[in-house]
């Protein structure tokens, strides 16, 4: 083909390019290494040696055209594309993604209380399931047989005697507090058992969350104050909180702690039973028998403690009313969170 | 336990409104679940924690109610009979019978104190309207003035008591002994109670006549003939009645204040307040009464001081305060010293044995709500727990990847692993209570779980299942139950992806199995592992240790968990062994300093080779320089011929020392490519 033709087909082709890929191949077809100035290069050595300067020339002048060419349409694509796309998008389209997944509800309320409570400087620590009927009670300053353990019904394993599968994660502080030495800022999540009948809001597996502290002269007060940051972290700077007395066998003195009702602010309504408040954990100053059970002198430290169930605080605070929809694990269930 | 407003009223007196007495009784630890007018009075139903046995009757609610609205007490004294000291007549018997009357107790630790008092000529009609009222608004059934007197004086004051028909008992002996082997009862209930020496009884000279501190016997109740009665006030031990109770499946009002405990002398002055309504209400006349047993426990101090109460509560509370709050309760505390006291616990306290009671006593009555809140200064641990935090990265890749995490329950029903013979899952942990057979095994494994959550996810017609769960499998290999944390996928149906050119579907296989180990193994930094097919399974190898598998669902999983014309995709791995093997320390290295040169080679081979096989010979070939070769694509269609498919490997040629030259990989990638047609008889295209 003569310098001539190819200069007309160069002309031709460089209208037809509207993109970098069109633009890259029109680059390689001329300009490669089998491209046409290459072809017209290695024809040159056949060339009588007159013809050779002359036409050498033209293959260059072609070759500064097409570098040109090239240069000026790259502007003109990167410039032009956005105000005049070839092809317009119909952005309702499907976009295009890996689907995402997701964690489980009860996981991300676990992560989000540890998290609290991790920036207040608590560690987070596991323990088995299968539990000692000492760690699980004794340990605890639970009675065996006392009507303060009908709270605890327990499922026991057969053929192992005095091993269980704990009922709480309480155990943790009896295990946490051998092993290690005040100060101590602990909370444990895990999975715990009771052979309760099923209903919309009791199961015979569920999960708590337990954290507990141990110093010289950790207070009452000091209770109240990490639990307010906590409760108004996971619950909202607005709302309020009680501390009511009750009984666990493992504190003296014990709270229920309330919050003001998520849904109702406070008036009453369906799910506070109309009065306002939620329970929503049990707490107290931990008791000497326990620390005397882990050889911790009671005169020297104190500490608190406290407990609650995820999947109460998962229900009240993404409105779920079964806690059996926890574990039925419908996908259009876990793709809501 | 349910009590009424003007019942109270009887105890102390109020001048709040019911629904002010209501929130602090509950923000004084007796929690108020329901208030409701009836009437003309108001109903309370208050839940008593088990440490306080003291306010299960109106009476302990008053001492409450004195003590938060700072009122007194009005004791009501009981009738003052001429004689009430023990073992002593009180006057003769009626002329008709002048048998010896005795109390038997077997063993004190059993019983402490029994007491009985015989009362002739009842007459048993209805209770008076005012009787009637007080036990109906709190949900008892009234029966006939004796028995209601006796349920009155329990829901008062807290001691549980029995009447007998006297002329149905051989009454000269009454003993409190253990059941005999083989004995029955037939209750007032109606149903017959096999007894054993684990059970604790009321007999007369011949037989039980009672199931002590829980039930009557039917043979010896109070009915509309009867004439005389026998009243019984006494001490059960709390774990005996607590047993027998469970073993009786029996629970009654009485045997829920004998298991929390009943002291001495409330039994004794409410048995005496018991005699007198029944002389006044049903013309009874007392005849005798005795008591066997301690009446009377040694009274018990707790020492207190003011300032332990600071340190605990992070408040100072003024010793007057203090000694009020005590006092207002029934404790009596004695000055030691400027704040220190010796404080003497009230018999009906027995809850209260150490200085932290006392404490919680003062807190509750001054109010949590008035102690402040304040942050501790406290030293934050910086080591962290190594598994949460690689639970977490597993989780995260996982959901990253598409996946969704599933909870299912620890417990199963056995039959659930039936189908699955993936391993061998030894013989399970089982429940010794469970509550149904969903309950009656710790599952060794977690995939069965998760597959009857695809099958249910099926079931709400979910195109595409991709379900993982990390949890604990127990394993009964040892002495003590081992837990280990497995990793359990289950994927299922068809998934769709969105391209530019369209939504492609594709139905999920091992291989996204593998995809999403791979990602793992990248984010934990395990680079040493393999997968290798095995009979039934492919296993995952890391460090040339088996660490989990992946396989299809055999048919028989399938059927059980009635699953058709799906296939399930499992994989399962220990994550103990993952995580022992993870390097999650990173380290840079240095970035290519010399261009590499990129060559593909397309061609046909035959599908017995694998790929392993032909990226391991070229890479051989290749030597040092050859740093890559990956697979850019591979196809099978009209072109290739059965049993063959087409690849194309791209293979990155590079040096840290040089820039390479074409003419050095020309005749290095000429090699490379003739392994292929050497050693696998392929077809360069």
């Amino acid at each position: 083909m003569d310098i001539e033709s190819i200069k007309a087909q160069i002309d031709a082709d460089i209208k037809n390019v509207n993109s970098f890929q069109a633009l890259e191949d029109f680059r390689t077809r001329y300009m490669g290494r089998k491209g046409a100035i290459a072809q017209l290069t290695a024809t040159i050595p056949a060339l009588p040696p007159q013809e050779r300067g002359a036409f050498g020339q033209k293959v260059n002048a072609l070759k500064t055209k097409l570098l040109s060419l090239v240069e000026e349409k790259q502007k003109s694509i990167s410039s032009g594309s956005l105000e005049t796309p070839k092809e317009t998008v119909d952005i309702t389209m499907p976009g295009i993604a890996q689907e995402l997944g997701h964690l489980h509800p009860i996981t991300q309320i676990i992560n989000e209380i540890c998290a609290i409570f991790i920036r207040m400087g608590f560690s987070v620590v596991e323990g088995p399931e299968v539990e000692t009927e000492f760690n699980n009670f004794t340990g605890l300053n639970i009675p065996l047989e006392h009507p303060s353990r009908d709270a605890f019904d327990t499922f026991y394993l057969k053929g192992h005697e005095k091993l269980l599968l704990r009922s709480h994660t309480s155990p943790v502080q009896v295990r946490a507090m051998k092993s290690r030495r005040p100060p101590l800022a602990i909370v444990v999540p895990g999975r715990v058992y009771r052979p309760d009948a099923v209903d919309a809001s009791h199961l015979f597996m569920f999960h708590q969350i337990e954290g507990f502290m141990v110093d010289k002269g950790i207070k009452f007060s000091d209770l109240k104050g990490i639990l307010e940051v906590f409760a108004k972290g996971v619950f909202g700077e607005d709302i309020s909180m009680r501390f009511r007395p009750h009984f666990f066998p493992f504190t003296e003195p014990s709270a229920e702690v309330d919050i003001s009702c998520i849904i109702c602010k406070g008036k009453g309504c369906s799910v506070c039973g109309q009065k306002g408040w939620l329970e929503i954990l049990g707490s107290g100053m931990i008791h000497p028998n326990v620390f005397k059970h882990v050889g911790y002198n009671p005169k020297v430290y104190t500490g608190f403690a406290f407990g609650m169930g995820i999947e109460r605080i998962a229900m009240l605070k993404y409105g779920i009313n079964d806690i059996r929809a926890f574990f039925e694990n419908d996908l259009r269930f876990l793709k809501q969170f | 336990m349910k009590l009424t407003y003007n019942w109270l009223k009887d105890f102390v007196e109020i001048k709040i409104s019911p629904q002010a007495l209501a929130d602090k009784l509950t923000m004084a630890g007796l929690e108020v679940t329901s208030l409701e007018e009836r009437g003309g009075d108001f109903v309370f139903e208050i839940e008593i924690t088990s440490n306080r046995p003291d306010c299960l009757s109106v009476i302990g609610i008053a001492r409450e109610v004195a003590a938060i609205t700072g009122k007194k007490l009005r004791e009501a004294r009981g009738p003052q009979p001429k004689v009430q000291r023990k073992n002593k007549k009180v006057c003769g018997l009626s002329n008709i019978d002048y048998r010896p009357f005795s109390i038997n107790i077997e063993d004190k630790a059993d019983c402490p104190l029994y007491t009985a008092k015989i009362i002739k000529g009842v007459k048993i009609a209805p209770s008076p309207d005012w009787l009637r009222a007080r036990l109906e608004l709190i949900g008892k059934r009234c029966v006939n003035n004796i028995v209601d007197i006796t349920n009155y004086i329990l829901f008062a004051f807290g001691e549980p008591l029995h009447a007998f028909d006297l002329d149905k008992l051989s009454w000269e002996r009454i003993s409190i002994r253990r059941a005999k082997k083989e004995e029955k009862i037939v209750a007032i209930d109606g149903t017959e109670k096999s007894l054993d020496p684990g059970i604790l009884v009321i007999a007369d000279k011949n037989l039980p006549i009672a199931i002590a501190g829980i039930m009557g016997g039917k043979a010896v109740e109070v009915t509309l003939d009867t004439k005389n009665i026998l009243l019984e006030a006494a001490v059960f031990n709390p774990l005996l009645t607590r047993r027998a109770r469970r073993k009786l499946g029996m629970q009654t009002d009485s045997s829920y204040r004998f298991e929390r405990g009943v002291d001495p002398e409330t039994a004794i002055s409410a048995s005496w307040q018991a005699v007198k309504l029944i002389q006044e209400l049903t013309g009874g006349k007392i005849a005798l009464a005795k008591a066997s047993g301690v009446t009377k426990t040694k009274s018990r101090s707790v020492d207190l001081s003011a300032s332990s109460a600071a340190k605990l509560l992070g408040i100072e509370i003024a010793p007057a305060r203090v000694k009020r709050i005590l006092s207002d309760l029934g404790f009596k505390p004695k000055a030691k010293s400027k704040n220190k006291f010796s404080v003497i616990v009230p018999e009906y306290r027995q809850d209260v044995a150490l200085e932290q009671d006392l404490i919680e006593e003062i807190a509750r009555i001054y109010g949590y709500e008035s102690i402040a809140k304040t942050l501790p200064l406290f030293k934050p641990c910086i080591s962290e727990e190594k598994t949460i935090g690689q639970v977490s990265l597993v989780k995260n890749t996982l959901v990253g990847l598409g996946l969704n995490e599933a909870i299912t329950y620890s417990l199963i029903d056995r039959n659930l692993l039936s189908g699955f013979s993936m391993r061998d899952f030894g013989k399970p942990i089982e429940i010794l209570n469970p509550k149904s057979q969903e309950q009656e095994i710790l599952r060794p494994t977690a995939i069965p779980s998760l597959c009857a959550r695809v099958a249910y996810n099926l079931n709400q017609k979910q195109e595409y299942i991709n379900l993982f769960e990390i949890s604990r499998a127990f394993l009964n290999s040892s002495s003590v139950p081992a837990e280990e944390l497995l990793l359990s996928i289950a994927l299922c149906g068809v998934k769709s992806y969105a391209l530019s050119r369209g939504i492609i579907r594709e139905e999920a296989g091992l291989l996204n199995l593998k995809g999403i180990t791979e990602a793992l193994f990248e984010n934990l930094g395990i680079k040493d592992f393999d997968f290798k097919g095995e009979s039934g399974y492919v296993g995952i190898y890391v460090k040339k240790e088996k660490i989990g598998i992946m396989l299809q669902l055999e048919k028989s999983a399938l059927e059980a968990l009635d699953i058709k014309n799906k296939d399930v995709f499992v994989l399962e791995a220990s994550l103990d062994r993952v995580f022992s093997a993870s390097q999650l320390k990173k380290s840079f290295s240095l970035l290519p300093k010399y261009p590499g040169i990129y060559r593909d080679i397309s061609f046909i081979i035959k599908e017995s080779a694998t790929i392993k096989e032909i990226l391991r010979a070229m890479k051989e070939k290749g030597g040092l320089l050859l740093v890559e070769a990956k697979v850019g694509d591979y196809y099978k269609g009209k072109q290739i011929p059965a049993g063959f498919r087409g690849l194309t490997v791209s293979c990155l040629y590079r040096s840290d020392e040089r820039t390479l030259t074409e003419p050095e990989i020309n005749p290095l990638h000429a090699a490379v490519s003739n392994v292929l047609t050497g050693l696998f008889g392929a077809k360069i295209r």
